[in-house]
């Protein structure tokens, strides 16, 4: 009942209810007359205090209305929101709904209410799917939902099959983790990439699951693997003491012990592992660097750059670097080993979040410093900064009557920032550019990138296609290319996908244009990935133009072929 | 040729608040302070009255019997000019009010006099907020959301928690400040609303609904409360029922025992003159007091814009 229909109730149910309405009729005759005999007398007063009048309330017959049970549960609530197309936010009527008349629903744009059978403590967002866990000690708790097809979400037995698993989850349903103990451990915390997932128990240690490609789940690389409808879950082992915190990259896992020592595994082309060179780790490899001997007790990264903050107030950052992430240290783009930042002005850091292409830290003063690339916080004129800059705490509700406030937690991947007082929620959207796809191509937005999937169709060659995207300045091309599934096509082939760019503009700019690529400084290429059939990704391949350029279009050009011609 | 009468009478303008007390209508205090001040510029009035010459007829004795007039001169007081003909020299004053308190409310209500009024204007045409002190009771709701009201229901009220109270205190603060960014008419998405918000100037020009800027609870001794609010543009009844609707947000009931304005702009409680205070001497020493903080501050600013030249954010 809202608050107005109560207090129309309540005045309502006085005059018209039958069953004590004599007696409250009777009480009312009562108090009129009394009334009127105050008002009388009060008439020739000059400041005489009103409280003469003051009702009967402690000694008067009247019931007494009970809104609240004895034994009320508090409630705990999960809000979701975003891009609703792969099912990640839990609500099927959004992916499906539930009159033919409606179409999906592709935004949600305000919290809407997920309801969730249990309280739920820890929740993580990957590349189109979800994973909320609760503190509960039953069998069931960890619920996934979203995309599912490298099996990230464990194995969801469909309703036909009980061999066949769900591609894409409408629905938070539970993901069964094999622990020897179900009834004595907890889950502690869920964390996301790409395509996998992790998970800290408090007693058994951390699972992995999912796309294991690059070995960011932990275990041995098996080629030719099929990912979609996997039950391997697995247990990882190689650490030196027991796991505190998780983290996962974009397709790189972070593992932090309770000693402070960190763990890296997974693809480290861009050096986001730490461990000092460019190439996969498919087992948890403790960590050097600048970070031998220092006790570590926070790590947080989303992309390709990694960062550790120390227990006594440093940061330590490693991996990529093209966003100015790591431009206190070094002008390279890339850093494979931890190295210190060095940050003037900003005190004794207490936590750290990662973005796509910032970075924001918090400070033990409750200050919260931006920089890197993007939206960062400070306006629509400030998009890219080198230097740690300030958020000016008005932002975040301190004024004169509330000088004290100040921000206690940062995290990062939906980029929330909660405020101590006020709990308002910041939400970073990047806002989506309009995609052209070309040839009915499905195109799905998640973390901020976009990416392009050419459907297979028939076999033998994909001709070139042709994307025509309007030039977003910040955006990350990620492109995947399935090669067609033939199956008259060898096991082990070479697929080549040759990529150009080309940009299209008003004349007077084409003089001054300097489009950037950055993984490798020119403008066309071939890029091979041998014997993966399932995908063909261009890692690390976006365009940055400069920014006071106006610019039409960017005509991406791709060509799948087996073999160079 | 002025008098200290009307030297006083000229140095009246400016603004200064005095403390409503509960029950009393605003104008009336206004009467009384308006009367007061009449008073006191009447009492000082004390020029003596001025003599003329004028030839008085001796009255005549029966013993001498002449016909003739004998006059001789005399200095009498000139009676035209007598308090008690002429009347009080002042009988009028402008005493404007500012910011109205409602009979139930009590606190800062700020006058002016003279031609303090336009600034009176000038003032309150700015965006100013007012801090009030809510004193609130749970367990009953009222027709009138006050105490004084008619009782409609009554409610248990054991299950509520400071935290409960919070949790709706947060969510009031946050559909107030919704409507503070609807209000203000700026883009949200431009450089100029990012530095309007820096500085906390986003907020309405004018007449806009009644916005609260801030709400927390000082004092939690179920079944009383007592919240601190800022706001801009409310009336008190607006604030009864806030407290209202806070006990049916806690799903129970609340009534409001007490409005007390601490604070209307630059006029705080420590500032305010009471009851016994109303007085002319008392009004002018304010009044005087409001004017060295004025120009305290505006050197203050003055200085503070020439020194400081702010480093604006460096983009690289």
């Amino acid at each position: 009942m809202s608050k107005t229909e109560r207090t129309e109730n309540c005045r309502r149910r006085i005059h018209f209810s039958p069953s004590w309405v004599s007696k409250r009729m009777a009480f009312l005759r009562v108090r009129l007359c009394t009334r009127h005999i105050t008002t009388g007398l009060q008439a020739c007063g000059y400041a005489t205090l009103s409280k003469a009048s003051r009702p009967q309330d402690k000694s008067s017959t009247g019931p007494v209305f009970q809104y609240v049970g004895q034994h009320k549960k508090p409630n705990y609530k999960v809000f979701v929101w975003g891009f609703s197309f792969t099912g990640a936010l839990g609500i099927p009527s959004f992916v499906v709904p539930d009159s033919g008349r409606k179409k999906p629903r592709k935004y949600q744009l305000t919290p809407y209410r997920l309801e969730t059978a249990e309280q739920i403590s820890s929740a993580a967002c990957g590349y189109g799917f979800t994973l909320i866990a609760s503190p509960t000690k039953d069998v069931i708790k960890l619920w996934g939902m979203g995309l599912n097809k490298d099996s990230q979400l464990g194995f969801q037995r469909t309703q036909h099959s009980r061999h066949q698993s769900y591609d894409y989850v409408l629905e938070p349903s539970p993901v069964a983790l094999p622990l020897v103990e179900p009834l004595q451990t907890k889950v502690v915390q869920v964390a996301c990439g790409r395509a996998h997932s992790l998970i800290l128990t408090d007693q058994e240690g951390v699972f992995s699951m999912g796309n294991n490609a690059y070995g960011q789940c932990g275990r041995r690389i098996v080629e030719d693997e099929v990912y979609s409808g996997s039950h391997i879950i697995h247990k990882m082992e190689g650490f030196s003491s027991r796991v505190t915190q998780v983290a996962c990259g974009q397709d790189h896992s972070l593992f932090l012990t309770e000693t402070g020592k960190v763990f890296a595994c997974g693809w480290g082309a861009d050096g986001q592992t730490g461990l000092g060179h460019h190439r996969v780790s498919s087992s948890p490899v403790e960590v050097g660097g600048d970070l031998a001997g220092v006790e570590v007790q926070q790590i947080s990264t989303y992309g390709d750059c990694s960062l550790a903050v120390s227990t006594d107030g440093q940061l330590y950052g490693w991996g990529n670097s093209e966003y100015l992430q790591l431009a206190s240290v070094t002008e390279a783009t890339q850093i494979n080993s931890p190295r210190h930042l060095p940050l003037k002005g900003c005190g004794k850091v207490v936590q750290a979040a990662c973005g796509g292409t910032q970075v924001a830290i918090l400070n033990e003063k409750g200050e919260v410093f931006v920089w890197g690339y993007g939206i960062l916080g400070k306006g629509p004129k400030l998009s890219e900064s080198s230097i740690p800059e300030v958020i000016p705490s008005t932002l975040f509700g301190r004024s004169e009557f509330n000088p004290s406030v100040a921000v206690t937690k940062i995290r990062s991947r939906r980029a929330l920032r909660l405020g101590e007082e006020c709990a308002r929620l910041f939400g970073h959207r990047e806002e989506r550019r309009p995609v052209l796809p070309v040839e009915g191509d499905c195109a799905w937005s998640s973390g901020g990138r976009s990416v392009w999937r050419r459907p297979h169709g028939g076999a033998g060659e994909v001709p070139a296609v042709s994307f025509c995207v309007p030039a977003a300045v910040d955006e990350r091309l990620d492109v995947l290319a399935e090669p067609p599934a033939d199956p008259r096509a060898p096991r082990e082939a070479d697929w080549w996908l040759r990529w150009s760019l080309e940009a299209s503009c008003s004349p007077q700019a084409a003089s001054t244009l300097r489009p950037v690529v950055t993984s490798s400084q020119v403008h066309s290429g071939w890029f091979c990935r041998k014997r993966s059939l399932k995908q063909l990704t261009l890692p690390c391949m976006w365009v940055i133009w400069e920014r006071h350029q106006r610019m039409d279009f960017v005509f991406l050009q791709l060509e799948l072929k087996r073999s160079i011609d | 040729m002025a008098t200290p009468a009307i030297r006083m009478f000229r140095r009246l303008e400016g603004l200064f608040c005095v403390y409503k007390p509960s029950g009393v209508h605003w104008k009336l205090v206004r009467d009384s302070v308006e009367t007061n001040l009449l008073k006191g510029l009447n009492a000082t009035s004390s020029q003596p009255l001025p003599q003329e010459v004028r030839f008085l007829a001796h009255p005549v004795s029966e013993t001498e019997a002449p016909k003739g007039l004998t006059l001789s001169a005399s200095s009498v007081p000139v009676l035209s000019k007598h308090p008690l003909v002429t009347g009080p020299e002042f009988q009028h004053i402008r005493v404007g009010v500012g910011h109205r308190l409602d009979a139930f409310s009590s606190g800062v209500l700020v006058l002016a006099v003279g031609n303090g009024n336009k600034a009176l204007n000038d003032l309150y045409r700015t965006r100013v907020t007012r801090d009030y002190t809510l004193e609130g009771e749970f367990g009953t709701a009222t027709d009138d959301f006050s105490h004084t009201g008619r009782v409609v229901e009554r409610s248990t009220y054991g299950h509520i928690t400071q935290d409960k109270l919070d949790k709706v205190l947060a969510m009031l603060q946050g559909a107030n400040q919704k409507a503070l960014l609807m209000y203000s008419n700026v883009d949200m998405h431009s450089q100029e609303a990012y530095e309007m918000a820096v500085q906390g100037l986003l907020g309405p020009e004018g007449k806009s609904q009644p916005i609260l800027t801030g709400l927390r609870c000082i004092r939690f001794q179920p079944p009383n409360f007592t919240l601190e609010v800022q706001c801009l543009n409310e009336t008190q009844k607006y604030l009864c029922k806030v407290v209202h609707e806070i006990g049916l947000e806690l799903r129970s009931t609340a009534a409001c025992k007490g409005v007390r304005r601490t604070r209307d702009g630059p006029f705080t409680l420590q500032d305010a003159l009471t009851h016994h205070h109303w007085t002319a001497s008392d009004v002018i020493r304010a009044i005087r007091q409001y004017h060295s903080k004025r120009n305290a501050k505006y050197t203050h600013t003055q200085i503070k814009d020439t020194a400081l030249q702010p480093p604006e954010e460096s983009t690289t």
